[in-house]
């Protein structure tokens, strides 16, 4: 069932691009539960039957910025400026109290800001109820057992349905994670182009949500189908049963999709670095892709070069990253500065949650609430103490970029893929834009408000 | 010795219904008009720590720990705190009695936030780093809180509190001048009914001595100076309904002393838009006023003087006759009264001083020492004061909450917004001393409060709850407070000229 190749591909095209037109870009999106691993059948852009379910599910116009100024009349309020929110304002001042070890000071803004908060209210209320927690572990020294209690309390609730829909419903209104998968997508199948062997290594947090479209696209686009060895490196909070469903799906999708699949799990491990090539079945003839989505930051600061050597060590084609875009790495040295990127970055996320979902979704909450989980593990978890990764210290693009350029260089996204990415942004709300840095080079930044909010980028050794 | 005390003049003289009438408006604002605000989800404040079993305690010990802090807080924002207060019924501003329980918000737990929600919210509006939204989105939380009609002492203080500071949030941009009258931006809202108003100045007179004591001092120390007259002439800036005077008239058709009942001429500087917050207009109070004098047989004739429009006084325009003695009478603060800016009671007591009158009477209200605490300082020394008011008048009368209620609504609400407004507007300047110490500045010469006149202000807080205290504050000037708080003052001066 290979779907037709497109026509008028144009000369300077090869016909490896042409036939690329045929495929789809766009992710999946949330179905009835059916055969297919998560979702509908992927759409090609010439078969339009599917796409009126599209308009269907692209999101409608949701209330924008509910923060409590807007019914204020008065002049010369910029609702948009961080800086003059009384939540930023206060959480700021309560971070600065706490650096200067000012204990009344600390305890009237911490008073202050319970009063304030809720994590039912609006931007500014989530905003100061999750980053009070925060404060309040860093003040009495709780933060470990906070992100515990916090941890297991989500992990209870947990489940292979509630994880699928909650990050389906996250695809189905926001790039934010499909902007990587496409991205990266593109870059493994250019790298990859022409070998018969497929090694993919994935070590990310979006629940193979990534690859349906991508075995889509093996199948269509040559005569000859590739294997595909998929390899799936969990971390611990991933619990066993989820990669249980998750492995009959793929095999499943991979079957109707005549793509020969072979699927591995490696858990249990304590940190990257300790894979090996022999651990994760990497064999000689094989033409290995390394994936990482989110990963690179559960890393120790202090190990990221090791996992990149070791990245290296495997021998891959291409290695594709896709990291958010914040400096959170250097909390124990300056807590203000930290403090405040996390309170930059997780402002725009919370913006683009309340506007993307609707006002009473129970996923916009679900998010919100790993979101405090980080919070409180950024900020109030001390880093020696910790055993069990998860450290979730992000870097931005350029800084990861210097690391990588330690033992690779960069791959340029080629038009094609770069197209790809800016179809896929159409089917979003407005306020989401592709940049292109255009000096150094170092990927492509989804941006949300011309705030750059994801990065994705491809390297080869 | 002339007293006025047993005279019950007030019920019978305007026909005032003495049944206390239920009103049904209410001003209480909902959370409906605010679509974004879900703060209904959670009663207690505290953030959502469910998932947290072993956190509480720390927190517990936190908030707890906080509160200890809290008196520091309270201090600090008093500038030295100087007056002690003592803790009345429900309201411990600085006595804390920090629950066991968190999520048990007793009364005195949720009376202490509340006053530092309002600080909180007056320091954001005014404060060094100042945020308009800080502000609008503590008052926010203060309305969930709190409401006019129900609740303790404290919360509907708070209500109103919150009220007036939302009002000052909302009208700051609007560059109040000084000279409009101050009576709150939110004037308009408090049209009351007459009848709520007589309703409410009836209960304000039998729940408390405030009225009483005011006009009764002055009443007396003017028999006082003016025994021997045959013709006495009074100036009165504020008349309102004319309660002062009627026991005044009754006191001169029976004094024993000197030349039996002397003319009295009353003149009543007026103000062109001032007849709101009164019951009826100046002519009307005149009227009555010639009516009973004629009932009693007293010669009386009533005048008006009229400020200009930006209540500059004109001495000029009061009629003066040659013999008669010139009293000043200068009613500021009573409960019922509106806000006279004070660039206009400084316009009538400098004209005053021009016409050389026999004896001023003041009576102001007392306000704490400030230091240098600047607007938020002030507000809650003005929160204190009016805290010792309803204080007081829930010690008089503590099972009719609603005629309570409706004094509050009626004529404290206004005056709290009117008083916060005008600490807002002179926020940078040096602080207004009290009229008596202007008074003495400018030259006039206290005169002494007698002996009689104190005993009758005794006398008169003997009718009421024994929390109330008169004290001498000065030879001339007697105080009433609730408690240890100072409320009112009535002084007695005399112009630099005079041989009294």
């Amino acid at each position: 069932m290979k779907l037709s190749s497109a026509k008028g591909a144009s000369p300077s095209h090869n016909s490896f691009h042409s036939k690329r037109r045929s495929r789809h870009i766009v992710p999946p999106f949330q179905s009835p539960d059916q055969l297919e691993p998560w979702s509908s059948v992927a759409v090609d852009m010439h078969n339009n039957t599917n796409t009126n379910n599209y308009h269907h599910h692209q999101l409608q116009n949701i209330h924008t910025s509910t923060s409590l100024s807007s019914d204020y009349s008065g002049a010369g309020e910029e609702p948009c400026a961080t800086g003059d929110k009384w939540a930023s304002r206060l959480l700021m001042e309560c971070a600065r109290a706490l650096s200067d070890k000012d204990s009344s000071k600390i305890h009237h803004l911490l008073w202050m800001l319970n009063e304030l908060a809720s994590p039912y209210g609006d931007c500014d209320q989530k905003l100061a109820s999750y980053f009070l927690q925060a404060l309040f572990c860093k003040a009495t020294d709780s933060g470990q057992r906070c992100y515990k209690t916090l941890t297991s309390a989500a992990e209870k609730g947990n489940s292979f349905d509630s994880a699928r829909k909650l990050i389906l419903k996250f695809q189905e209104v926001s790039p934010w994670t499909t902007f990587g998968h496409v991205a990266a997508n593109g870059a493994i199948l250019e790298a990859l182009d022409g070998e018969t062997k497929l090694h993919i290594i994935d070590i990310s947090n979006t629940l193979c949500t990534q690859w349906p479209t991508l075995l889509e696209a093996l199948a269509t686009r040559n005569d000859e189908t590739p294997h595909l060895k998929l390899t799936v490196v969990v971390t611990a909070n991933i619990v066993r049963s989820v990669m249980k469903e998750i492995r009959q799906r793929m095999e499943k999708f991979a079957r109707l999709m005549g793509v020969p699949f072979e699927f591995n799990v490696i858990s249990g491990l304590n940190h990257l670095g300790e894979l090996t090539k022999e651990a994760l079945g990497v064999l000689e003839d094989e033409a290995v892709a390394v994936n990482c989505i989110g990963a690179l930051r559960r890393v120790a600061v202090q190990e990221r070069g090791a996992v990149i050597e070791m990245f290296k060590s495997l021998g891959p084609k291409v290695v594709t990253v896709v990291e958010e875009e914040a400096d959170l790495s250097n909390s124990q040295h300056d807590f203000v500065r930290c403090f405040e990127e996390c309170l930059r970055f997780y402002t725009l996320y919370f913006e683009m949650l309340e506007e993307s979902f609707a006002p009473t979704s129970n996923e916009k909450l679900m998010l919100e609430r790993e979101c405090s989980r980080s919070i409180v593990r950024v900020l109030a978890c001390d880093d020696e103490q910790d055993s069990g990764g998860e450290c979730e210290r992000r870097e931005r693009g350029r800084q990861w970029s210097d690391r990588l350029k330690e033992a690779f260089s960069l791959v340029r996204f080629s038009d094609d893929v770069v197209d790809d990415v800016k179809a896929l942004l159409r089917r979003y709300r407005d306020g989401w834009k592709l940049t292109q840095p255009l000096q150094d080079e170092t990927g492509l930044y989804l941006t949300w408000k011309e705030e750059p909010v994801v990065w994705v980028s491809a390297w080869k050794p | 010795m002339a007293m006025a005390i047993d005279n019950a003049f007030e019920v019978d003289f305007f026909s005032y219904s003495t049944t206390t009438t239920t009103t049904t408006t209410t001003t209480t604002t909902t959370t409906d008009d605010d679509p974004t605000c879900t703060w209904n989800n959670w009663g207690s404040p505290v953030v959502d720590w469910d998932s947290f079993s072993s956190e509480r305690d720390e927190f517990q010990d936190l908030i707890e720990s906080m509160m200890d802090d809290g008196t520091e807080l309270m201090e600090l924002a008093g500038g030295g705190g100087g007056v002690d207060h003592e803790t009345s019924n429900s309201v411990s501003i600085d006595t804390m009695v920090a629950d066991e329980e968190i999520t048990n918000v007793g009364e005195d737990c949720k009376g202490l936030r509340l006053v530092h929600l309002l600080m909180a919210a007056a320091e954001a509006l005014t404060g060094a780093n100042k945020s308009r939204e800080l502000a609008r989105v503590i008052l926010v939380r203060l309305k969930e809180l709190v409401s006019p009609n129900d609740g303790t002492n404290m919360e509907r203080l708070a209500a109103y509190f919150t009220e007036a500071l939302q009002g000052l949030l909302e009208g700051s941009g609007a560059g109040h001048g000084k000279h409009l009258v101050t009576n709150g931006p939110n004037q308009h809202h408090h049209e009351h009914h007459q009848t709520d108003m007589i309703a409410a100045f009836q209960l304000l007179q039998d729940m408390s001595p405030y009225v009483k004591f005011g006009h009764f001092t002055a009443n007396q120390a003017i028999l006082e100076a003016v025994t021997h007259d045959r013709r006495i002439h009074i100036v009165d800036y504020d008349i309102m309904e004319g309660i002062q005077w009627p026991s005044l008239m009754q006191a001169l058709v029976s004094r024993k002393d000197g030349p039996p009942t002397p003319h009295l001429r009353i003149t009543a500087i007026s103000r062109g838009g001032s007849g709101r917050r009164s019951i009826g207009t100046i002519q009307e109070t005149g009227r009555r006023l010639v009516a009973f004098a004629a009932s009693i047989g007293q010669p009386f004739s009533f005048h008006q003087c009229r400020l200009d429009s930006d209540e500059t006084f004109r001495p000029s325009a009061v009629k003066l006759v040659r013999g008669e003695a010139l009293v000043i009478n200068c009613m500021l603060h009573l409960p019922h009264f509106s806000y006279r800016t004070p660039d206009s009671v400084a316009s009538f007591l400098s004209g005053a001083k021009t016409l050389n009158p026999r004896l001023v009477t003041l009576v102001e209200e007392e306000v704490g020492p400030i230091g240098d605490g600047g607007f938020v300082g002030r507000f809650m020394d003005s929160l204190h004061h009016y805290s010792a008011l309803y204080d007081s008048l829930e010690a008089g009368f503590p099972m009719q909450s609603r005629a309570r209620a409706l004094v509050e609504r009626v004529f404290l609400g206004p005056r709290i917004a009117g008083s916060l407004a005008r600490i807002y507007l002179t926020r940078g300047e040096e602080e207004n001393c009290p009229w008596s110490e202007w008074l003495a500045a400018v030259g006039f010469k206290p005169v002494n409060i007698s002996f009689a006149n104190h005993c009758q202000a005794k006398l008169l807080l003997g009718l009421f709850n024994d929390g109330y205290r008169v004290e001498e504050s000065a030879n001339n000037k007697l105080v009433l407070g609730w408690k240890s708080r100072r409320l009112l003052s009535a002084s007695i001066w005399t112009s630099p000229d005079s041989d009294l």
